[in-house]
Formats: C-alpha cells, structure tokens, sequence
C-alpha cells in the first residue's frame, strides 16, 4: 500500500525529530565554510570561532564529525528547567516550554553532551516535567467532551503521545451524543 | 525566571511567525547552474517510486498551464515563510486531516524544479578534482539536504495517494472533493475504483442475487459500503493567528487566540485550515 499501517493514524517520533531538525541552532564551527545556497535558505559562511546559525540537522552532522562544537539554547540550562518544574508542580495550566522541547533536547543530549553543563541534572529535570505534565495530561481526559478541548502549551511528543486515546475517546463521544438524539 | 524565560521563548516567536527564517530568492537562485526549464522535472535518480513520477508529472502539466505569478492556491503568507516550511506544514496537515485537503501544485513544482537545480549543481561540483575538504563537506551537506526534501515530499505524495485509494469511490461520485485533487490524482482514483470494482464483481458480487450485487446499496442498520472521510474525526489544532470564533453548538463558542493549541473535530476546523489560520499537529 502506499502508506504503511505505521504511518496512518499518527505521525511518528522518527518523523518529529526530523521535522525539529529544520529548526536554527547556534554553534562554534571549527571548519570554515563559504555562505552556501541551500533549497531553505543561505546559511554560514562559517568562521571559525565565530558563532553562526544554523539548522539542527546540519549542526548535528558537523558535530558528529567533531567539526564544530554546538552552543546549547537557552532553555536547556538546570535554571531554566528547573524554574518551569517548579512552576508546572504549583499551577493548574501546562508551562511553557519550547514546542518541540523533548525532540531538541534529546537529539542534544544524545550528540552534544559534551558542549552542554550538568547532563546529567538536565536529564533528570526534563525527566520529571515530563512526568508531571503526563499526570497532568491524564488529569485533563475527565474534562474531554465531544465538541473541544483546550491544550495550550503542551509540546509536539506529548500532543503525538496522547493523540491515540484522545481522539478514539472523542470520536466515542460523538457517537454516543449522536445516538442519544437521534433516539430523541 | 523572567530574564532568562524571554530570551529562551524566542524561539516560540519564531515557531509562531512560521517557524524557519525567511529566504531571499536571489540568493537560492544563484547556484551554479541555472540550466533548468520547469517543463521537465524528471528526477534523474532510478530510485523513485512510482507516487513520485506522477507528482511531477502532474506538477510540470500545471507548471505549464498556467504562469506562476497567478497561484490562487498557495497562501498569502509565502512571504515569511519558505517554501520547505509550507511544504512541511501541508504535509503534517495531510498527514492528521481525515479528508483530502487542497492539492498544493505550484509549491510542489517549484520545490521539486528547486531540487533538481541543487542536483545538478552538486553533480557539477564533484566533477571537480581540486575540491578540498571543507568544499567536500558542504558538496556532502546540499546533497543531504536534498534527500531531505525529497524524503518530505515523497511522504506527502504518499500520503495523498494513500486517502485517494482509500476513498476512491467516494471521489468518483463527490464533485466536491474532485475540486481538491490534481489531474493526475483523479486519474488515479478513478482507474483504482474501476480496477476494484471489477474485483468485487468477478470475485463475489457475480454470484449474489440481482437485489444484493451492487456496490452501492446502503442497507439499513449496516454502514454504507463506500468509504467516506469521517470530518467528525477530531484532530489537534495551533492557531496561527488570531482566528474568528467557532460555533459546536448552541451554548459553546470558542475564539482562538493565536498559538492557541485545541483538541475538536476535524469538520469545525477544515475551512480555518484550508485559509491557512491554522495547522494540525
């Protein structure tokens, strides 16, 4: 078939990541290169140590090479996170996080550990908010009715996370609203 | 919190205003070779499925037909927003829609002309002998990129072609969605209902009495036997601006502030997505 099973009812991790990976990250490069023309757009030219702005998957493939060291964004830092943890366990409402927090950072934590501080307390961080947000999250199913539901702030894997149950529990919903006023 | 939490949320700025930076056409025109006519898109490598030839296929006769300037289809907001990026939002939209959206002819043409001039310009660099290493690298990089974007639009031709099988028959009786569709993708929906048609006739529908062999009865209590995209399907919504309030029903309205993120049925939603107000996640 043109598409497989996999890949119809939902969007995969695999296919988020790279999705996240069009994103601009700053880095270090250790290589210089000439501003190069690519089909999204003119990045560089790279200036060794000058920092430049790059996409994620680029930056990745230069850091695998070792040419390049990667600058970690801001939000990937203990303060920050653990300011939005602390913030998630006292109010109601998701915090905010960049949207596409858990594939950046995993791509990050995964290449770069070594251009970022204190890994290990960020993984442990970004471990209980999400935690935290997935209670939250299941907290939110009783509020679930056939015709809304308001997410603002939840971030792209948790949205693909939920997606399954969610949307079988709304379509059930429906059916039964439909059923009951058709009897009527 | 507040020093840092403004500069991290940059990025939000950014997603919300179309997520990739804006490009200068100059510039992504300035590769080496500039021999291109949008008349053949033809990808020159053997591996391409079949979903691809009849994208381009389709992309090049419109190319043709009528001049770029004049795309009624393509949204108004192209100027902040780089054709990879449109293409990726289309294709995340397809992808979570349960009907067929607008078909996307022009962007996809001019991606895929796009791709074909960064390929000729990487086979020309190779030839050269005296590239040094960092020239490799960046040869090696527009390369990848390439496949990148080819990945992406293969993923949503794929994706179209799969709903078209899907509701071939649909399609055949529903002029609305015929609006929605390429030349090319008519053809096939129609050749796909045909051939399956035939099927069911020969394999089974033959044999049955004359009241029960017909593919289009709609018997009570059973569902109908040709498959229709189900728009009360409910789907995750960002706005990506402030958009007009939407009515469910008597007592519930909901205006969505942009960046606003929503759980609700597909059906409220598809004329706000086929404007361009919004986008499925």
């Amino acid at each position: 078939m043109s598409l497989p099973q996999s890949l119809r009812t939902s969007i995969t991790p695999p296919e988020l990541e790279f999705i996240a990976s069009q994103q601009l990250i700053e880095i270090i490069p250790l290589i210089a290169m000439e501003k190069t023309a690519f089909i999204s757009g003119a990045f560089g030219p790279l200036q060794p140590p000058r920092r430049a702005k790059i996409p994620l998957w680029i930056a990745i493939n230069l850091k695998l090479k070792k040419k390049c060291h990667i600058v970690a964004p801001e939000w990937l830092s203990v303060e920050f996170l653990q300011s939005r943890l602390d913030e998630e366990l006292s109010e109601p409402g998701y915090s905010r996080l960049p949207f596409r927090y858990a594939e950046v950072s995993k791509v990050l934590l995964d290449v770069a550990s070594d251009d970022i501080q204190n890994t290990d307390k960020i993984r442990s961080l970004l471990k209980d908010l999400r935690e935290a947000r997935q209670a939250k999250s299941r907290e939110g199913l009783e509020e679930l009715n056939r015709s809304e539901l308001s997410l603002s702030n939840l971030s792209s894997m948790e949205i693909n996370e939920i997606r399954p149950f969610f949307v079988h529990a709304m379509g059930i919903l429906t059916h039964l609203h439909r059923d009951a006023s058709t009897e009527d | 919190m507040s020093s840092s939490s403004t500069s991290a949320m940059d990025w939000e700025a950014q997603y919300a205003a179309g997520v990739f930076e804006a490009n200068t056409a100059a510039l992504l025109r300035s590769g080496k070779s500039r021999k291109s006519r949008i008349g053949s898109l033809a990808l020159d490598s053997d591996d391409e499925d079949q979903d691809i030839t009849m994208a381009s296929a389709s992309a090049s006769a419109s190319a043709r037909a009528r001049p770029a300037s004049t795309a009624p289809i393509l949204d108004t907001r192209q100027d902040d927003e780089s054709p990879i990026s449109q293409l990726t939002r289309h294709w995340i939209n397809e992808r979570h829609a349960p009907d067929i959206l607008p078909a996307q002819e022009d962007l996809l043409a001019s991606l895929l002309d796009h791709i074909r001039r960064q390929s000729d310009a990487v086979q020309l660099l190779r030839g050269e002998p005296s590239a040094s290493e960092e020239e490799h690298i960046r040869i090696m990089l527009v390369q990848m990129e390439v496949e990148r974007v080819k990945f992406i639009v293969r993923s949503y031709v794929r994706t179209r072609l799969f709903k078209i099988e899907k509701f071939a028959r649909f399609i055949m009786t529903d002029t609305t969605i015929q609006t929605r569709i390429t030349t090319a993708e008519r053809a096939h929906a129609s050749r796909h209902a045909h051939l399956t048609d035939r099927h069911f006739h020969t394999s089974v529908l033959q044999s049955l009495p004359e009241t029960q062999s017909h593919l289009d009865d709609t018997p009570i209590f059973m569902p109908p036997m040709i498959t229709k995209p189900d728009d009360s399907r409910a789907v995750f919504v960002h706005a990506l601006r402030d958009c007009p309030p939407i009515r469910f029903h008597e007592d519930l309205t909901l205006e969505m502030k942009r960046g606003h993120i929503s759980l609700m049925p597909f059906s409220f939603i598809e004329q706000l997505l086929v404007r361009g107000d919004v986008e499925l996640l």
